[in-house]
């Protein structure tokens, strides 16, 4: 295998340069807030609660769209020139892991579900398939560096979210819903941002404003999780010509509307995620049911799935990028069993308040050990940093 | 409760000397003993079986009566003479109605299981036209609340009445804002004297496994204190407890009509009584402003009872 990397020694300072500032907020604002959270839960349980469950409809269904816009733009930079979207059959084995990762995860979720007789739990399964994007992307890169292995995860890692995120405006738990006002709606809000686009409006503001607001709205009105309400808008932003990586600093001559969208959001999004952490990861330790362990098996069976999918893209002809292999691509399965915040969202998403919850956002958090095991896969197997 | 605690105790015991005749057949060193041994556990058992089931209930003839189960479906024989019991007692306390706590069905939640952990262990009930209101816990199959017999017409939340009671059964493993919505207007549009909540998960418990279930606590308590619910029933910890009232309400935990924790009852200031070392069911009984219930143990001793005045915080023992 052809080394990319620099010495181990200096990798995680030219990571922290090398990252954008983005993935540093995401790394401190929201531990803070989990830790913040898991300690007032056990302590003072009543005062956590009351605020919990009075901040969760702001926070986890308005703010947290913000995060997400956040993330929409770097998938749509993805797409453009040098992109690792672009062109799209580049992505073409990463989706096809992808779909193997997520049919494992949800498989054995079901499983473990059926096994331990928590049948409540069975309408969460969508958590089980979620990648945290920030977190497994900061693993790979101390494990591999540059090595092309960290494109594959995060392709790998945005297509088994996307898929996530199509289940969970799916399976959202049918409210008063009005699908066909919703929909109509949501129709309009497209239509406002693509006809801002074509004349050139270049405040992301009034994207926001006007067709975000009405996408929030329709999602709202038909039933839909109403956080996801920037995914459809953010596509329309004027952006640049080139995209200079997956979660990297912008340029600081680029001045588009997607560049200044992150610019702006960046620093309300580390007060956000904060609050997501401290509205969402506060878990009494004391009374969980065996159930917490159904998204950890979840995730643990996301690795098979992908090693699975990727030997049958490359059956049907698919090929790995270069300097990727087996190991590799087994290290990047087991970083991809990180579902951390990705999890507690997408449970967060579909089910409703409650100790069902309160399991599900336990085994979400559990799932960071994934970091732990994509260190261990790589020493065994010898890969990037633990390599010859 | 004097009478019940030595009859208890005898049982125990009766039961006690019959394993140690068992064995020591089996071990082929107490034979000797064996035909004394026989004897105890025959007149032991003799005795519990005149003495037992006493109702200690008023048994008032237009009152509202009905039974509370929690936890019991696990198919097993503990369930089965638990649901003796009940039956043995229907015939002296006309219960019209069970209310079920959740965890109903453990484990499969096929139509033979639902044969096997519900309709066969209280067919006799069934078949004297007693009626089964379910709340679902988190081991129930949430397709089961469409089945006939647990009355929730499909509905994850509903309520039921009857004279001067209106019930409450709520599903506490997913309380959304149209549960919660469903529950205030509810609440203050029913008309009975008497508002009664149950559902799976307790907001107050002792019990060592779980415990209050806080957040669920900071979504209904509000509204059971506004509202002016007057008692609360739950399971999922698995055993038996009655607690001091709370801001007005009285609480009960009967999460042991098939499960049982033995000795996980961890004692505080909250406690009024306690029993986990057998299974129990509840009956109650509510007599205009007053409401009386009974603890019955599977042995047919009775572990609690007592009597408590509408939205009063003191329990009259």
């Amino acid at each position: 295998m052809t080394r990319h990397e620099p010495p181990a020694k200096s990798r995680s300072r030219r990571l922290a340069r090398h990252v954008s500032g983005f993935v540093h907020d995401y790394l401190i604002a929201l531990p803070l807030g989990c830790a913040m959270a898991l300690v007032w839960a056990n302590t003072l349980p009543d005062s956590y609660f009351q605020f919990a469950h009075a901040n969760a409809f702001f926070v986890n269904e308005v703010a947290i769209a913000f995060f997400l816009g956040l993330i929409t733009k770097e998938v749509v930079e993805a797409t453009l020139p040098d992109g690792a979207l672009h062109p799209w059959r580049r992505a073409a084995l990463p989706v096809a892991a992808a779909v193997g990762g997520v049919v494992a995860s949800i498989a054995s979720y079901l499983a473990f579900v059926q096994y331990v007789g928590e049948y409540m739990l069975a309408g969460g399964w969508v958590a089980s398939s979620a990648i945290d994007i920030p977190a497994s992307y900061v693993v790979a890169r101390l494990i591999f560096g540059r090595h092309p292995a960290v494109p594959f995860l995060l392709l790998l890692a945005i297509s088994v979210d996307a898929i996530g995120l199509a289940f969970v405006a799916v399976v959202q738990p049918a409210g008063d819903a009005h699908p066909i006002i919703g929909l109509g709606l949501m129709a309009v809000a497209i239509g406002a941002a693509a006809a801002l686009r074509r004349r050139g409006t270049r405040n992301f503001w009034i994207y926001l404003i006007g067709p975000g607001t009405l996408s929030w709205s329709a999602l709202y009105l038909a039933g839909v999780y109403p956080a996801l309400a920037l995914v459809p808008i953010v596509p329309f932003f004027p952006h640049g010509l080139r995209d200079r990586g997956l979660l990297v600093e912008p340029a600081p001559e680029a001045h588009d509307t997607l560049t200044q969208f992150e610019r702006w959001w960046r620093f309300p999004v580390e007060g956000v995620l904060l609050l997501f952490g401290l509205v969402n990861a506060g878990v009494p330790f004391h009374g969980l049911e065996p159930g917490i362990w159904a998204i950890p098996i979840g995730s643990l069976a996301r690795p098979i799935g992908i090693v699975a999918a990727a030997g049958v893209a490359l059956l049907v002809g698919l090929h790995l990028p270069r300097h990727v292999g087996w190991r590799e691509l087994i290290v990047v399965g087991a970083t991809a069993s990180i579902g951390l915040v990705f999890a507690l969202l997408f449970a967060t998403a579909v089910m409703p308040l409650g100790p069902v919850l309160l399991e599900m956002k336990m085994g979400a958090l559990v799932t960071i050990a994934g970091a732990g095991l994509a260190f261990l896969t790589a020493r065994v197997l010898h890969v990037g940093r633990f390599g010859p | 409760m004097v009478v019940s605690g030595l009859r208890s105790a005898v049982h125990v015991l009766t039961l006690a000397l019959g394993a140690a005749y068992m064995r020591g057949q089996a071990l082929g060193r107490m034979r000797k003993y064996g035909p004394w041994l026989l004897a105890t556990l025959l007149l032991g058992l003799g005795w519990w079986s005149v003495a037992a089931q006493e109702l200690s209930l008023p048994n008032a003839q237009n009152s509202v009566k009905f039974a509370v189960i929690g936890d019991a479906g696990t198919g097993d024989s503990p369930q089965y003479e638990i649901a003796n019991q009940m039956t043995q007692f229907h015939r002296k306390f006309a219960f019209d109605r069970v209310i079920m706590l959740g965890d109903n069905i453990y484990g499969g939640q096929g139509p033979q299981d639902l044969v096997k952990k519900f309709s066969k262990p209280y067919q006799a009930l069934l078949d004297s036209g007693v009626k089964f209101y379910a709340s679902l816990g988190n081991h129930d199959d949430p397709a089961n609340r469409k089945y006939p017999l647990w009355n929730m017409d499909g509905n994850q939340y509903y309520s039921h009445a009857t004279k001067n009671v209106r019930f409450f059964a709520l599903d506490s493993n997913q309380v959304d804002r149209r549960e919660l919505a469903w529950l205030e207007n509810a609440l203050k549009s029913a008309t009975e004297e008497w508002k009664i909540c149950y559902f799976h998960h307790p907001i107050y418990s002792d019990g060592g496994t779980h415990g209050s279930s806080v957040d669920v606590r900071v979504l209904f308590e509000p509204l059971f204190v506004a509202q002016g619910v007057s008692v609360v029933f739950a399971g999922h910890d698995h055993i038996y407890e009655r607690l001091t009232p709370q801001k007005g309400i009285l609480y009960f935990v009967e999460g042991a009509s098939g499960q049982l924790r033995r000795g996980d009852t961890r004692r505080s200031a909250m406690t009024a009584q306690a029993f986990d070392q057998d299974l129990s069911f509840m009956l109650v009984e509510i007599d205009g402003n007053r409401l009386s219930f009974q603890v019955i143990s599977r042995t047919g001793a009775t572990v609690d009872s007592g009597s408590v005045q509408r939205r009063q915080d003191r329990t009259e023992r």
